[in-house]
């Protein structure tokens, strides 16, 4: 689509001017009247550097026609010193001369009483012209030639976040391909390697496993990751008949739990082990599953603890009272703020990442592995770019940090 | 001794804490209270909005009754500083039990100052999804709150009859317990319709916004009890916040106290296990 | 069977997946419908959940009393709470279920009187379990747990008045220690963890990741 740019000619226009203005302002600047890109229409921006000699309260007034020979409304008004094209980068960039130049984005103007507005509208011409007013006087700039406003059909503002999205998917894509071609290395990850220390001890003791889920929905990754690990745990319980309790807060994070303990224990070969009942919501309230998650811990005794998920307040609560009852307790959570509440109550905590990555350290599938490879890289990205923007910036060198400014 | 201090029964430590919150609620002293820059930017952008003609604001209501005792005082310095300056205000929830706790905020501070529900204010009530009720708004808000949530036409207010999109607020405020500033507003709300936000939490959140704040999408943050006790300082009116500053300053002095001993017994304990070493290996 | 339970919810996550990115980049006013129509329909799935979370909560709850399981009773006191609240919603200060939520009201007095309270002492009772869990761990057993504990102690202190109290430095210190040191940390951890969720919408929006089907492997 092409966007319409016109460029006013220079005309110098004085209607009222008092003797004492002529020192003052002696000319409207020239602007410049284009369609408001990456939006969906009904917007045209207008642009003009600012007036000579500049008295205070000069405001700049932005008139729209649908004829050149007017009648033309007001449809914006900009005090002097204000609206500077640097302070709308996604429109702007980051050019020096932005800070030189005012704008105004114009969606309406007055109606004919001068009292309603009337939006514009997309596709149809408008003619723009600019006066300058002053206290002491009134100076109307050229009309423009018409501009029309119209629909975009891609924000370029936000074309780095589109490459860098871009890049990073095919760098995801690739290294799952690369994966199932070759092993990939992955570091040991001890809360993971305790997971079979924990289940043990439960079967030794004959007493059951709790895994607490956390607060998060289904479409939130840290309950994916969660019934990833679940799937795991489930798998060793059923191979050591051990007794598994899973609680959760969420009727569908129950529901996918219940199927992923089933398939987990007919893969064992022990369908017969499985009872649905171990798979249940307890409440659906923040502190109500806190509260009744501490009463199983408290009553059942369970010899190994696994709270997996994204956690809130209840963090505490779960970590503190399972270390009153003595069990193994193994965390992984991305919330940042509970972590150290885990850190210090729990044997061994996966934090953050660790708990995205625990999938595919506890199964070692390619596709698992390539993603979290493909994260890595993603992350050495960010390092160069980050050491690299630090250095330049210090330098007064700002390319690399604005083309990762968000706009 | 060391041993039993080390360790120590933990109903001990719960009955100093108790004591710390429950005597400081019966006395009466205080600490003079000092603003934070992060506070100071949120009372400063409203007065911002007051000097404006029909300035209105959107303040989020993300919290439930667990986090009333942090958010709610924050949410009555704010009404309370919004009211004062004839600030147009509606409010909306992105959690189910926030609404009861914000009705009684609203009519508390509104009945204080004088104020007329529908004309000052409104309440446009719960919907459920998060970031796609924020896409919604930033959109079309009437389309997304067709009625209030006493069942009114949003046509029909005055407070939100000229209001299309989240473009139309001088300034938005989340009140949150969960992730909705940061997981929600930012990315669905602030970068994509580019309002001023800023955030109101409890204190063990508060660091998650740091970054927010730095990068400027966020223009300030009440950060917990203390925040909304600087707030109450801000606007010359002590209420509850103010007041929970005695119990918080003492139970944080007793923690720390409890922390030090530990780490004294801690020390002993093992300076004590190196001398029976040494004793033994000269025996 | 297989289609509906493993092929169509694949296609319709790539293809809704898919069309929510593209929306993100495309201002065009078909575009922007399209993603309003979305958010409704978003919306009124995540209302059905609330049915479907009540629906299994009252059936967990049942089958306990039903069988006399251990603590049947505390399952009794969820189901007459329940009835209390519907009551109370139904009758609506006098004037009916199919009028809007009275402003005052036996529901407005519960939720307030009994609800608020009881959520709240659950969150205080953090407090307590707070104190007792840095009595037992916050003990400085090398030099960066010495480190840390520190910040610790100057945090505690700076974000209450007695901290200014004692001296203008701890609260200057406090913010320091949170705008500087721990937004750095925290920024890297956001980073990792945006990479990590990118990386998993991804597989999800491909196929590659399943859990959320339940039943484990494809």
């Amino acid at each position: 689509m092409i966007l319409l740019r016109l460029i006013a000619s220079l005309t110098l226009t004085i209607l009222v001017v008092s003797p004492a203005t002529a020192q003052l302002v002696s000319s409207v600047p020239e602007i410049t009247a284009f369609d408001t890109p990456d939006d969906a229409g009904g917007s045209i921006t207008v642009t003009w550097p600012p007036a000579d000699h500049v008295p205070p309260a000069t405001v700049y007034r932005i008139y729209l026609a649908e004829s050149s020979a007017g009648p033309f409304h007001l449809a914006a008004e900009i005090d002097a010193g204000t609206s500077f094209q640097s302070e709308d980068t996604a429109v702007f960039g980051f050019a020096e001369e932005n800070a030189n130049r005012h704008f105004a984005h114009v969606k309406s103007y007055a109606g004919d009483n001068g009292e309603s507005s009337t939006d514009m509208v997309t596709g149809r011409p408008y003619f723009v012209r600019l006066v300058v007013r002053s206290p002491s006087g009134e100076l109307r700039g050229a009309v423009t030639t018409a501009v029309e406003a119209e629909q975009n059909y891609f924000k370029w503002s936000k074309l780095n976040n589109f490459l860098l999205g871009t890049v990073f998917s095919i760098i995801i894509m690739l290294s799952i391909a690369l994966a199932r071609r070759r092993e990939l290395y992955i570091r040991r990850i001890p809360g993971l390697e305790a997971m079979d220390e924990a289940l043990g001890r439960a079967t030794e003791m004959g007493r059951a496993v709790l895994f607490i889920h956390g607060l998060r929905d289904m479409a939130q990754i840290p309950t994916i990751a969660a019934v990833n690990i679940l799937s795991r745990v489930a798998r060793r319980t059923a191979d050591f008949d051990a007794k598994l309790r899973v609680t959760n807060v969420d009727p569908i994070v129950m529901s996918v739990s219940q199927e992923t303990v089933k398939e987990a224990y007919l893969e064992a070969g022990r369908p017969d082990a499985f009872n649905p009942d171990d798979v249940f919501v307890v409440a659906t309230d923040q502190f109500s599953y806190a509260a009744a998650v501490q009463g199983i811990m408290l009553r059942e005794r369970p010899a190994a603890h696994i709270m997996m998920g994204g956690f809130f307040a209840e963090a505490l609560l779960f970590a503190e009272t399972g270390a009153q009852t003595g069990a193994i307790q193994i965390a992984g959570t991305d919330s940042y703020t509970q972590l150290p509440f885990f850190i210090t109550t729990c044997d061994y905590t996966l934090m953050g990442e660790e708990l995205y990555a625990a999938s595919a350290y506890l199964s070692r599938e390619p596709r698992l592995l390539g993603s979290l490879k493909g994260q890595d890289i993603g992350k050495a990205i960010f390092l160069v770019v980050l050491i690299a923007g630090v250095v330049l910036a210090t330098l007064d060198v700002s390319f690399l940090s604005q083309a990762f400014t968000a706009r | 001794m060391i041993e039993r201090l080390m360790n120590l029964d933990r109903r001990i430590i719960f009955l100093f804490v108790f004591a710390g919150v429950a005597v400081p609620l019966l006395m009466d002293f205080s600490f003079p209270i000092k603003p934070t820059d992060n506070v100071r930017a949120v009372y400063q952008q409203i007065e911002h909005v007051a000097a404006q003609k029909d300035g209105k604001v959107l303040i989020s209501f993300s919290y439930g009754g667990g986090a009333a005792a942090e958010l709610q005082p924050m949410a009555r310095a704010l009404l309370r500083h919004l009211f004062a300056r004839e600030v147009e205000i509606v409010a909306i929830s992105l959690w189910p039990d926030a609404v009861g706790l914000a009705q009684a905020a609203l009519k508390g501070m509104a009945d204080e100052a004088g104020r007329k529900y529908g004309t000052d204010y409104a309440l446009m009530g719960f919907k459920p999804g998060n970031s796609v009720v924020i896409l919604g708004m930033g959109q079309d808000f009437r389309g997304t709150f067709p009625t209030d949530n006493f069942g009114a036409s949003t046509d029909t207010l005055a407070v939100t009859a000229n209001v299309q999109s989240l473009a139309d607020f001088d300034f938005v405020i989340d009140l949150a317990a969960g992730e909705s500033i940061d997981h929600f507003w930012i990315p669905y709300g602030q970068e994509r319709f580019k309002f001023p936000l800023a955030g109101g939490c409890t204190a063990v959140m508060a660091p998650d916004l740091f970054p927010f704040i730095q990068s400027g999408q966020l223009i300030g943050m009440i950060g917990g009890l203390a925040g909304a006790a600087e707030y109450e300082t801000l606007i010359g009116h002590a209420d509850k916040a103010t007041s929970g500053m005695r119990p918080q300053s003492v139970t944080h002095i007793i923690i720390i106290a409890f922390i030090v001993l530990a780490n004294v017994t801690f020390f002993l304990s093992r300076r004590r296990s190196a001398n029976t070493t040494s004793h033994q290996d000269l025996a | 069977m297989i289609f509906l339970r493993r092929t169509f919810p694949l296609i319709l996550a790539f293809v809704v997946g898919v069309i929510g990115i593209l929306v993100f980049y495309v201002p065009h006013s078909v575009a922007q419908a399209l993603e309003r129509d979305l958010a409704k329909w978003f919306m009124i799935i995540a209302a059905f959940a609330y049915f479907l979370g009540l629906y299994s909560l009252m059936t967990l709850h049942w089958t306990r009393v039903r069988a006399r399981q251990p603590g049947w009773g505390y399952s009794l006191v969820a189901y007459l709470s329940f009835a209390v609240m519907v009551v109370f919603i139904v009758y609506n200060d006098g004037h009916g279920p199919f009028h809007a939520q009275a402003e005052a009201g036996g529901y407005q007095w519960l939720y307030l009187n009994v609800y608020v309270p009881c959520t709240s002492s659950m969150f205080s009772i953090l407090a307590f379990f707070i104190a007792s869990a840095a009595y037992r761990t916050f003990r400085a057993r090398s030099p960066e747990a010495a480190l840390l504990l520190l910040a610790g102690l100057i945090v505690m202190l700076g974000r209450v008045p007695i901290g200014a109290y004692i001296s203008d430095v701890i609260p200057d210190a406090a913010q320091w220690l949170m705008a500087v040191p721990n937004m750095a940390a925290k920024r890297g951890i956001l980073l990792g963890v945006s990479l990590g969720a990118i990386a998993t919408s991804l597989r999800i929006i491909f196929g590659i990741e399943r859990a959320y089907l339940g039943g484990g492997e494809e």
